[in-house]
């Protein structure tokens, strides 16, 4: 049951008046079950993986609220994340380990063929795993007290807005609005009725129909002019940002309705002048996360810069792993990695800090095209299906730059005109530094926002388009 | 106070009413000028209304029709069929052939020189022959085989074809077929049922005047279809190609050997012979397509038999000593390039086969002789 389907407008609709004629314990009990009902809805058959995630880690945290030794309180933390990461692991990279074993063995002259089984990725798993993570981490940490309430632990694992794609919420945000009865303002309606109307916005009218486009030019058999593929790059970069902030703002939204808050997981990530401030807009609950649990423990930039090099290279690659189970996404993990890594080497230096934190408009403007390529670069090798395929663009990439190479109907103009009114509300909202600027700007010019949108969408909507891409990961 | 608030909400409402309004006018002028649909008034204004078909082919009009893949000028002549040229009085040495059919047949998407009926008549004219051979295309875009057996009534005394080459689109001409059977046997209709078809004919008037209106009626038709679809399990698609077909498509068929009948009579009382051609979808010759519906309909809980509709129908007409081709086996033969991406009518390379196969069908079959 994606967010773009009409299942999905009904189910909502009667939860909804349910829900806001419950009261507050009951809304729990109902955001639970329809929470339930939206995971069965993919694959009634990893309900079970779920319950049994939230069971364990439910468990872990109120053994570790029991507990004051350490080795006991450790153990149960080994407990909580060796489950979770098997689980993880079992199900997102049996296939990918197996497929690589034979692959070397393959190489090597042996066959192996006793690695025939394929697992089934249950949607979300990456996700749900994460939240429940990093609650038992917190709790273990003594930054949050454990929840005794099995249904509000319930609802902050499966809470079907951000089940499935994000964002990773923490339970000291979530568990404390669930826990607490919930006030729905007006402002939170518009605010919530905006986010979902400019969430569609993204996903029908600038990613589903750049997806066509994305697909003419990462299609493995297809070779093109380099500027083609330089044009499809841009096109899979504002896809995959249109497809996943899309899904975060309608998520927010409809969590707004029903008064809970979600955090911002997209902040102008495009606008950016460098790698650090990339990750600090891109899927921020996700880089937070890594940042939190991963990065920092690992020893984070407190020991030489060869450590933290080391430290920025294993999170960025587990980072690009956590995407998906490919070598690419290793690849593109790595590629991050490196740019951390060179963007510190060059903090060290006084004409790169001023030239890319100064505030002269030539400063600005090149540090910030080439930032944005060297991103877009990243989408490429995130985009390819095979390395051999990322080897190819990149070839592709550097010859055929020839005007008359371009191609204008099938690439140029709906690249422009899809990506163009996106670009005029990020400005606006850049400007303001407010994602919520739309429902407070004048009348007349916000109604005109909204009317625009509207026929966008209507006019030039894809409402053929596909699930999010998130959900694969 | 309760005064205030209500006035302050009709201003609100007046406000977005009229930027609504104004960005109607901006995306009616902007769709005219750049867009490239078969929605655009430009191309529209072929049409005009009929009292029996519905619409038809407007007499005189002329138009450019551009898209991404194709620029083609279309003109329509005075007898209502498309032609660069006026059909004008029969002259004693001319054969005339008159192939109806859909919009495989208008083909739009070329120009008229390259459409399969004039590159057969450039063949049949090219071998020395004493009679001038003149084929007429009477395609009309959204017809199906009911509409174009009443079309064929009215062209009859205008084209006096010798020959009618009737052609069936398999892909959608069972469907159309069965859709249409209250055209064929007009009958005397309460007068709600006239005023609501006046009422739905004006509101289409007015929708077919503006390409915004046009396009907001497809997303609402297409969102209707969706929610009826809920209440009960939805029906696979194409059903002229299911492996259990649901019973109209027997009703379609049946339709479908009741016009080829009547169009062999009527035909032959007006001195002309008959003949079928059976014209496939893109799906039948494009393997990648075949793939992804299959597997669309296998998804929805159907089985898709790549080419049960030809076969039903060529079973269907079996009975009735019509000559028929089916021009699935060339354009199967050639496979790449014969129908456009972008829409499922054929490319200048498909018109080509067809003239081709057309061409030798109608020597094989002696159809032309003693004419």
């Amino acid at each position: 049951m994606v967010f773009n389907s009409l299942q999905f407008v009904w189910f909502f609709v009667a939860v909804y008046t349910l829900y806001r004629v419950l009261p507050h314990r009951a809304q729990n009990w109902l955001l639970l079950i329809a929470s339930y009902y939206f995971y069965a809805a993919w694959d009634w058959r990893f309900l079970g993986l779920l319950i049994g995630s939230t069971l364990v880690d439910y468990t872990c945290g109120l053994l570790l609220g029991h507990t004051e030794s350490h080795a006991r309180r450790r153990a149960i933390l080994c407990v909580s994340l060796g489950f979770n990461l098997s689980m993880l692991g079992f199900f997102k990279y049996f296939n990918f380990f197996a497929d690589s074993l034979q692959g070397l063995f393959g190489a090597l002259g042996w066959q192996l063929d006793f690695v025939t089984a394929r697992v089934l990725l249950p949607v979300g798993i990456s996700f749900y795993t994460f939240v429940t993570m990093s609650y038992v981490i917190d709790v273990y940490r003594r930054e949050l007290p454990p929840t005794r309430n099995l249904v509000d632990f319930g609802v902050f694992v499966a809470y079907f807005p951000h089940l499935v794609a994000g964002p990773i919420l923490r339970a000291s945000r979530l568990l404390t609005q669930i826990d607490a009865p919930r006030r729905i303002g007006r402002d939170q309606m518009r605010d919530g009725a905006w986010l979902i109307a400019w969430g569609f916005f993204q996903k029908i009218f600038v990613a589903d129909n750049l997806a066509s486009v994305t697909n003419m030019v990462f299609n493995p058999t297809a070779h093109q002019p380099g500027v083609n593929v330089l044009l499809g790059t841009y096109a899979f970069a504002f896809q995959i940002y249109g497809d996943f902030a899309g899904y975060s703002n309608i998520a927010r939204g409809l969590s707004k309705l029903m008064g809970i808050e979600l955090i911002e997981n997209f902040r102008f990530p495009y606008f950016v002048r460098s790698p650090q401030s990339f990750w600090r807009n891109w899927h921020i609950s996700l880089s937070t996360w890594l940042r939190d649990y991963l990065y920092i423990p690992l020893g984070g930039s407190r020991r030489s810069e060869a450590r933290t090099a080391r430290n920025l290279l294993l999170t960025m690659v587990l980072g690009g792993l956590w995407h998906g189970a490919a070598w690419t996404f290793v690849i593109w993990g790595l590629y991050h990695g490196v740019l951390l890594v060179a963007y510190r080497a060059g903090e060290r230096l006084k004409w790169f800090n001023d030239w890319i934190s100064g505030p002269a408009v030539f400063a600005r403007i090149t540090s910030w095209f080439i930032m944005f390529h060297l991103t877009c670069y990243g989408w490429l090798i995130f985009r390819s299906r095979s390395a051999r395929q990322l080897g190819t663009l990149t070839a592709d990439l550097v010859t055929g730059f020839a005007p008359r190479a371009i191609n204008t109907e099938a690439l140029l103009v709906p690249l422009v005109m899809y990506v163009t009114p996106l670009l005029l509300v990020h400005v606006c909202e850049a400007a303001y530094d407010n994602l919520l600027i739309v429902p407070r700007l004048p009348r007349a010019v916000r109604y005109s926002v909204y009317a625009a949108t509207f026929y966008l969408i209507m006019l030039f909507g894809n409402f053929g388009g596909g699930e999010f891409i998130y959900f694969q990961f | 106070m309760a005064d205030d608030v209500s006035r302050d909400r009709l201003r609100r409402l007046t406000l977005f009413a009229a930027i609504l309004a104004l960005q109607f006018a901006i995306f009616e002028v902007g769709l005219r000028t750049w867009g490239s649909s078969e929605a655009a008034p430009a191309f529209q204004g072929l049409f005009e209304n009929d009292p029996v078909l519905g619409y038809r082919l407007k007499p005189g009009a002329n138009t450019r029709f551009a898209t991404d893949e194709f620029a083609t000028e279309i003109r329509i002549n005075s007898a209502g069929v498309r032609d660069d040229e006026e059909l004008g009085e029969k002259p004693p040495n001319e054969r005339r052939i008159l192939i109806l059919g859909d919009s495989l047949v208008l083909s739009v998407q070329v120009p008229f020189g390259q459409t399969f009926g004039e590159l057969l008549e450039r063949r049949l004219n090219s071998r020395g022959s004493p009679v001038h051979y003149r084929v007429i295309n009477g395609g009309v875009q959204g017809y199906g085989p009911v509409q174009e057996l009443l079309l064929l009534r009215s062209l009859l005394p205008v084209v006096k074809p010798d020959l009618i080459i009737e052609t069936l689109f398999v892909g959608n001409d069972i469907e159309d077929a069965s859709g249409a059977e209250p055209l064929l046997e007009p009958r005397q209709r309460p007068i709600t049922d006239t005023v609501r078809e006046a009422t739905i004919t004006r509101l289409r008037r007015i929708v077919r005047s503006s390409m915004v209106l046009q396009v907001l009626r497809l997303r609402v038709l297409a969102a209707t279809q969706r929610f009826t679809r809920t209440a009960g399990p939805p029906e696979p698609p194409l059903q002229s190609y299911a492996a259990h077909p649901a019973p109209r498509i027997d009703r379609g068929l049946a339709i479908i050997h009741r016009v080829i009948q009547q169009m062999q009579q009527e035909g032959s009382a007006a001195g002309a012979r008959t003949a079928v051609m059976l014209m496939p979808a893109r799906f039948q010759v494009n393997d990648e397509d075949y793939g992804h519906l299959r597997d669309a309909v296998t998804q929805s809980g159907g089985t898709l038999v790549r080419d049960a509709a030809g076969e039903r129908i060529d079973q269907a007409l079996r009975d009735i000593p019509v000559q028929r081709l089916d021009v699935l086996p060339p354009l199967r033969a050639v496979g790449a390039d014969v129908f456009f991406q972008r829409t499922v009518h054929l490319t200048p390379r498909g018109h080509q086969i067809v003239a081709e196969a057309l061409d030798r069908f109608l020597r094989e079959s002696r159809l032309l002789d003693g004419l």
